[in-house]
C-alpha cells in the first residue's frame, strides 16, 4: 500500500556526508548538499509538526550481502559513508513499519542506483545500491512481497534494473534521458527483464529537453495506471534530481515544482536520493519541494529564482515522441503474461546471458555469465561467473551462487553442489554463496583457503 | 564578595559568596506581581550588616520575561516577513504577519527585489492597526542584511517613533521561523524589560551598591544588566539555568552528572557531560513558539512529591496530577511524600496521617502499608530512571551530518546523580543506585540556584560566516560585514578573525576581561568547485565563551 491516505509524520534523514568525497573536485563531493542544508534548515522544515528528523544508523554487512556479491568481500568495497547512507534507508524502513511515520525521505549521499549485483568497484558514483538494500531488507525483515521501484533520476537506473532483472515481484520503472545521449547508455524500451519477469522492468527513455509536461505525461498516463494494476505493497522512489533544467551533467528541463508534484502524485512510501549535481541552482529547491510534497505541505511558494511558469515549452514533435514511447511501453505491460509464457516455452531448464560491464569511475572492465534455473517449483537458483580487470592491474574473478527465497529442495541441493564444486578451484579467486532463504552469506577465498560469513 | 539572587516559584533566595564559600544566605517570599520588590527585599536582607563596598558583582536571575510571556503581558507587535521562495509562511505557527516581496538566497545574493510601494503600504496598515512595535525578518537576511535594513528605514520614516527590530540582529543561525519568533519576542518584551533594568539600577544606586550588576541567561551565562536590554528574551528560563550552574559549582569538576530537581508536581532533569552543561541542540521553546534562544536541555517529568497516588482495579498509578499537598501535610490524597514518611525517608508532616494514607492504598492493593509505601517509592524511582534513560537516548540519537560524528558517539553513563529541590534528599540515593552512580545532595542544595547565579561567568556566542568567492565576511548579530581578500582563507585564519571580532564584541558588552576564555566550538570549511576548479571557500566559525564558573570560585 502506498502512503496515500495514511496519517502520521514524514520521516527525514539528512546525511550530507560533509566529510566524504570521491575526489576533491568530483561532482560527488563534500559541497553537494551544503546549500540544501542551508535551505531546509533556514526553512525550519525539521521543526514542523508534519516532519520528524531521524539519525541514521550503519547498515550491517549482512544487509549488503543480501543484495551484492562484493569482490573480494563487502568490507573492501565500502566506506563508512556507504554504510550510513544505506543504513539511513533501513532506519526509515523500521520507522515506517512501526507506524511512527507515514512516509520517509533518505536525503543521503553517496548514491547507489548504478551499482549492480556483483560489485568490483565504483560505477557511476555508486558502490552499493541503497535502494536494492532497502528492498531486500523490507522483504526479509517484514515479509513484503510486491515492491515497486520508480527511478526518477535522469540517468537510467541500470544497477537496480540488473539486480531485480529476474524478479517478477519487484517492478522496476525508470524514466530517464535517452541512453543515446547520456550515461550509462542503456535503458531502452526493449530492456524489460528476464524471461520469468518480462515487462516487470519498464524503461521510458525521454528526449533531451523534456519538460514538466512530458514527465508528468509519463507519470499520469503510464506509471500511475501501471502501479494501480501491479498493486505493490510498497512504492519506493529512487529520487535523483538531475532532470532539473540546470543540471550540469544532463539536459532535461524539469523544475522543482515538477519534482514536488511528481512526489505528491506518486506518494512513495520511501524516497532515496540518487544523483543531482546542480548543487546551488537545483538541489536546495528540489529537495525542499520533495520534502514539502511528502509531508503534505503547500509547495506553491517554492520556485527557483530564475523560474517562471511557462519558461519551458515542449515542441509538438517532442510530445508526439514521448506519447509514442509511452504507448509502446504500455503495450509491453499489457502483454506481460503473454510475453513470459512465450519466452519460457522456447527455453530449456536454464536461461543464460553474457554481459560486459564497464565501471566508469574506477576504470574496471567486467565480463559475466549469468545462469538462472527456470524451475517449475520456485524462482530458481542463480549462478554468476565474473571476471574483472582494473586498468592494466589485477584480474579478479569470482563464482557466485544465489539461492532465492522459498527455494525448492532440488534448487537448494544443486546450488550447494555448484558452490562446493568451485571451492578451491585455482582458476577462480573467490566463491560466494548468497542464501536468501536462510539469510546467510558465505565468501570463500580460493587463494588463501579462508572463509568469511555474514 | 559576590551576590547571587534567584527568584524562585515560592521564595526568592540570595547568597553572598566569598572565594569558594557561601558566607550568608537570605530568603523572602516571592511576589510574582512585584519582582523588583522581592529582588530588593532579598538583597536588603542579605546585605544587612555587610559592607556593601566590598561587593564586587551582583547577579540576578529573574522570572520577569518568563512570567510576562506566560501571562500574555507582552506588548503587541506587527510581524513583517520577507519569506522569499520556499515554505508558505502560513505553515509556520507565527500568527498574523505582513508578507513582503523580495528574496535573498543561501549565499546572501539578492534573488528578488523589494517593492518600495508595498513596504509603504504595509507601514500604513500597521499604523492603522495602532501598532508601534515592528519585527522585520527576512529569510537568509543573516547572510545579507540589506533587505531588512531597507524595510526598517522605510518603516522608520513612515512611522516615527516606532520600535523596530531586525531579524539578523537577533540571531545569525539558520532557521527563519525561529528567527522570526525570537525577534517577535524581543520587540514584545524590550520596553518592559528596560523599565525593570532601569528601576533595578536606580534602586541599587540608592543603596550605594556600585558593583556591576549582571543578569543570568538561559544558557547559564551572565551579561551586564545594561547590555542585556538588547536581548531580553535570552533571560528566559534563568531559573533552571541557575540551578544547573549551582550544581556545576557544587560538584566535582569535569564529571558527568544527572541533575534531578524533584519538586511537588514535577521533576526536572538536566545533564552535565564531562563538566559541561548540555545545551538543547536547537533553541528554547517559549510557550508555543520555537526560538533561537540558547538554553540548557531540561526535561520536565510530571512526577513529584505531591503527585496523586491512585489505585483502580488493583493497578496503582502515581501522577501526573497533583491534587494538593501530601496527605501528611493536610492534603486530600496519598502521595509519594506520605510513602517516604512511612518508610522513614523523610520527617516532614504528620506521621499518623501518612500512615493513614498508606493504609488506604494498602487496602486496595491487599498488602501492608509499608509494602504499599515501598511500591509508591519504587514507581517514582522507576519513572525517573526511565526518563533519564530516555534523555540519554535522545542525546545519542541527535542527528549528525558528518561521518566522524556518527562514528564517535559513545554511550552515556552518569557518574553522579545530583539532587536539588525539596523532594531530592530521600529519592536521589535510590535513583543513583539504579543508575550505578554516586548520589550527591550538595550541602547548599537549598540555595543552589542563587549560588549558580553568583558564580556563573559571562557567555558570548559569535557566528562568523565567510564567503571568499563573494569576498565577504559577516557577523549577523552585530550587523557587521567586511571584506575578505584571500579566496583560499584557511580555517585558522578565519578563527583568528573570529577571535578578534569576539574581543571587540566582549568589550562593547562590558565583559572584555573574559574574552580570553573564548573557544572555537564549531568550524566548517567547504571548497566551492565550479566546473573543475576551486572558486572560493565557505567558512563558518562559531566562537564562544561557554557556560562556566568564575575563576575565583574554581581557583579555591
Amino acid at each position: 500500500m502506498s502512503s496515500k491516505g495514511k496519517s502520521g509524520k514524514t520521516g527525514l534523514i539528512f546525511f550530507p556526508a560533509f566529510d566524504w568525497a570521491i575526489s576533491p573536485t568530483h561532482p560527488e563531493r563534500e559541497e553537494r548538499l551544503l546549500y540544501t542544508r542551508d535551505q531546509i534548515f533556514e526553512e525550519g522544515l525539521m521543526d514542523l509538526p508534519q516532519i520528524d528528523e531521524y539519525k541514521p544508523r550503519l547498515a550491517e554487512m549482512l544487509d549488503i550481502a543480501r543484495v551484492h556479491f562484493c569482490v573480494p568481500d563487502v568490507e573492501s568495497q565500502i566506506t563508512e559513508a556507504h554504510l550510513i547512507a544505506a543504513g539511513s534507508t533501513l532506519t526509515l524502513a523500521d520507522a515506517l513499519e512501526s507506524g511512527e511515520i507515514r512516509n520517509g525521505f533518505a536525503l543521503v549521499r553517496p548514491p547507489g542506483h548504478h551499482s549492480m549485483r556483483v560489485v568490483h568497484g565504483n560505477r557511476g558514483f555508486c558502490n552499493i545500491n541503497n535502494m536494492a538494500i532497502l528492498v531486500e531488507y523490507m522483504r526479509s525483515k517484514y515479509g513484503h512481497k510486491r515492491i515497486a521501484v520508480i527511478d526518477t533520476d535522469v540517468h537510467h537506473g541500470d544497477g537496480t534494473q540488473e539486480i531485480f532483472w529476474h524478479d517478477p515481484d519487484v517492478l522496476c520503472i525508470s524514466f530517464h534521458q535517452d541512453g543515446h545521449t547520456l550515461y550509462p547508455g542503456t535503458g531502452f524500451v526493449n530492456e524489460m527483464g528476464g524471461p520469468q519477469a518480462l515487462a516487470r522492468t519498464l524503461n521510458i527513455p525521454l528526449p533531451p529537453g523534456t519538460t514538466d509536461e512530458g514527465i508528468h505525461y509519463v507519470l499520469d498516463r503510464l506509471i500511475l495506471p501501471v502501479l494501480d494494476e501491479f498493486k505493490p505493497d510498497l512504492i519506493l522512489n529512487s529520487a535523483g534530481q538531475d532532470n532539473h533544467y540546470t543540471d550540469p551533467l544532463a539536459n532535461m528541463r524539469f523544475s522543482a515544482n515538477g519534482y514536488a508534484r511528481l512526489n505528491e502524485k506518486l506518494a512513495p512510501d520511501i524516497c532515496v536520493l540518487e544523483g543531482g549535481y546542480a548543487v546551488e541552482t537545483a538541489l536546495p529547491y528540489v529537495n525542499t519541494g520533495i520534502i514539502q510534497a511528502m509531508a503534505g505541505l503547500d509547495y506553491s511558494h517554492l520556485k527557483e529564482p530564475d523560474f517562471v511558469p511557462g519558461r519551458f515549452v515542449q515542441s509538438e514533435q517532442m510530445s508526439r515522441e514521448i506519447e509514442a514511447t509511452v504507448a509502446q511501453v504500455q503495450r509491453l505491460w499489457d502483454d506481460r503474461d503473454e510475453l513470459v509464457k512465450d519466452a519460457l516455452e522456447g527455453l530449456g531448464d536454464f536461461y543464460r546471458r553474457k554481459k560486459r560491464i564497464f565501471y566508469d569511475t574506477d576504470m574496471i572492465n567486467e565480463s559475466q555469465e549469468e545462469t538462472v534455473r527456470l524451475c517449475p517449483n520456485c524462482s530458481g537458483y542463480m549462478t554468476i561467473s565474473t571476471q574483472a580487470q582494473r586498468g592494466y592491474g589485477i584480474l579478479n574473478s569470482a563464482f557466485c551462487v544465489s539461492i532465492p527465497r522459498k527455494a525448492c529442495a532440488s534448487c537448494r541441493e544443486d546450488a550447494k553442489e555448484e558452490y562446493e564444486e568451485h571451492i578451491d578451484d585455482c582458476r577462480i579467486g573467490y566463491v560466494c554463496m548468497q542464501d536468501k532463504d536462510r539469510d546467510t552469506f558465505k565468501f570463500h577465498n580460493n587463494m588463501t583457503h579462508t572463509q568469511k560469513s555474514y | 564578595m559576590l551576590v547571587g539572587i534567584d527568584v524562585g516559584g515560592t521564595t526568592t533566595d540570595a547568597v553572598l559568596v566569598e572565594g569558594n564559600s557561601v558566607v550568608k544566605a537570605a530568603y523572602v517570599p516571592t511576589d510574582h506581581d512585584d519582582l523588583l520588590k522581592c529582588l530588593l527585599g532579598a538583597l536588603d536582607e542579605l546585605v544587612k550588616d555587610v559592607d556593601t563596598r566590598k561587593i564586587e558583582r551582583v547577579v540576578l536571575s529573574t522570572t520577569l520575561i518568563t512570567n510576562m510571556i506566560a501571562e500574555g503581558k507582552t506588548d503587541p507587535v506587527a510581524l513583517v516577513l520577507i519569506p522569499g521562495p520556499g515554505t508558505n509562511p502560513k505553515d509556520y505557527n507565527l500568527g498574523e504577519a505582513c508578507i513582503l516581496d523580495g528574496a535573498i538566497d543561501y549565499r546572501g545574493r539578492e534573488i528578488d527585489r523589494l517593492k518600495e510601494s508595498q513596504i509603504k503600504e504595509a507601514a500604513s496598515k500597521i499604523s492603522a492597526q495602532g501598532l508601534a512595535r515592528i519585527a522585520v525578518v527576512g529569510k537568509f537576511c543573516q547572510r545579507n542584511h540589506a533587505h531588512e535594513q531597507k524595510v526598517g528605514e522605510i518603516m522608520r520614516a513612515a512611522l516615527p517613533g516606532a520600535k523596530i527590530e531586525l531579524g539578523h540582529r537577533v540571531s545569525g543561525h539558520l532557521n527563519f521561523p525561529r528567527r522570526a519568533a525570537t525577534t517577535l519576542l524581543t520587540v514584545a518584551t524590550k520596553d518592559k524589560y528596560r523599565e525593570f533594568a532601569q528601576a533595578m539600577a536606580d534602586a541599587l544606586r540608592q543603596r550605594k551598591i556600585s558593583a556591576p550588576v549582571y543578569i543570568l541567561k538561559a544558557d547559564g551565562g551572565t551579561l551586564p544588566l545594561d547590555s542585556s536590554v538588547q536581548m531580553p528574551v535570552e533571560t528566559i528560563f534563568s531559573g533552571p539555568a541557575a540551578s544547573i550552574m549551582g550544581v556545576l559549582a557544587l560538584t566535582p569538576a569535569g564529571q558527568t552528572s544527572v541533575i534531578v530537581d524533584i519538586g511537588g508536581t514535577t521533576t526536572d532533569l538536566a545533564l552535565i557531560l564531562s563538566g559541561k552543561p548540555l545545551l538543547s541542540s536547537k533553541g528554547a521553546k517559549v510557550e508555543s513558539l520555537l526560538t533561537h534562544v540558547r538554553a540548557f536541555a531540561v526535561k520536565s517529568v510530571a512526577i513529584g512529591g505531591d503527585s496523586a497516588v491512585d489505585v483502580s482495579d488493583e493497578r496503582m498509578t502515581v501522577g501526573p496530577q497533583r491534587k494538593g499537598p501530601a496527605f501528611c501535610m493536610g492534603g486530600p490524597c496519598a502521595t509519594p511524600t506520605d510513602a517516604m514518611r512511612v518508610l522513614g525517608l523523610t520527617s516532614v508532616g504528620d506521621a499518623a496521617r501518612a500512615e493513614k494514607a498508606m493504609q488506604e492504598v494498602a487496602n486496595k492493593l491487599n498488602c501492608s502499608p509499608k509494602e504499599a509505601a515501598q511500591k509508591i517509592v519504587d514507581a517514582v524511582v522507576d519513572k525517573i530512571v526511565a526518563e533519564v534513560g530516555e534523555m540519554f537516548r535522545a542525546w545519542e540519537q541527535e542527528p549528525a551530518y558528518r561521518i566522524w560524528e556518527i562514528m564517535k558517539k559513545e554511550r552515556l553513563e552518569a557518574q553522579n546523580v545530583v539532587g536539588v529541590g525539596g523532594g531530592a534528599p530521600p529519592l536521589v540515593p535510590l535513583v543513583a543506585s539504579r543508575l550505578g552512580a554516586s548520589a550527591i545532595v550538595p550541602d547548599f542544595a537549598r540555595v543552589a540556584n542563587a549560588i549558580g547565579a553568583a558564580v556563573a561567568r559571562p557567555t558570548i556566542t559569535l557566528n562568523l560566516h565567510i564567503d571568499t568567492e563573494r569576498g565577504e565576511y559577516i557577523v549577523a548579530e552585530d550587523g557587521l560585514t567586511g571584506k575578505v581578500g584571500d579566496r583560499k582563507m584557511t580555517p585558522e585564519q578565519a578563527e583568528k578573525l573570529a577571535r578578534k571580532l569576539l574581543d571587540e564584541r566582549a568589550e562593547r558588552l562590558g565583559i572584555g576581561e573574559y574574552s580570553g576564555e573564548a573557544e572555537v566550538t564549531y568550524s566548517e570549511v567547504f571548497n566551492m568547485i565550479r566546473g573543475w576548479s576551486t572558486v572560493g571557500r565557505l567558512l563558518d566559525i562559531r566562537m564562544e565563551i561557554p557556560a562556566g564558573l568564575l575563576a575565583s570560585w574554581r581557583g579555591c
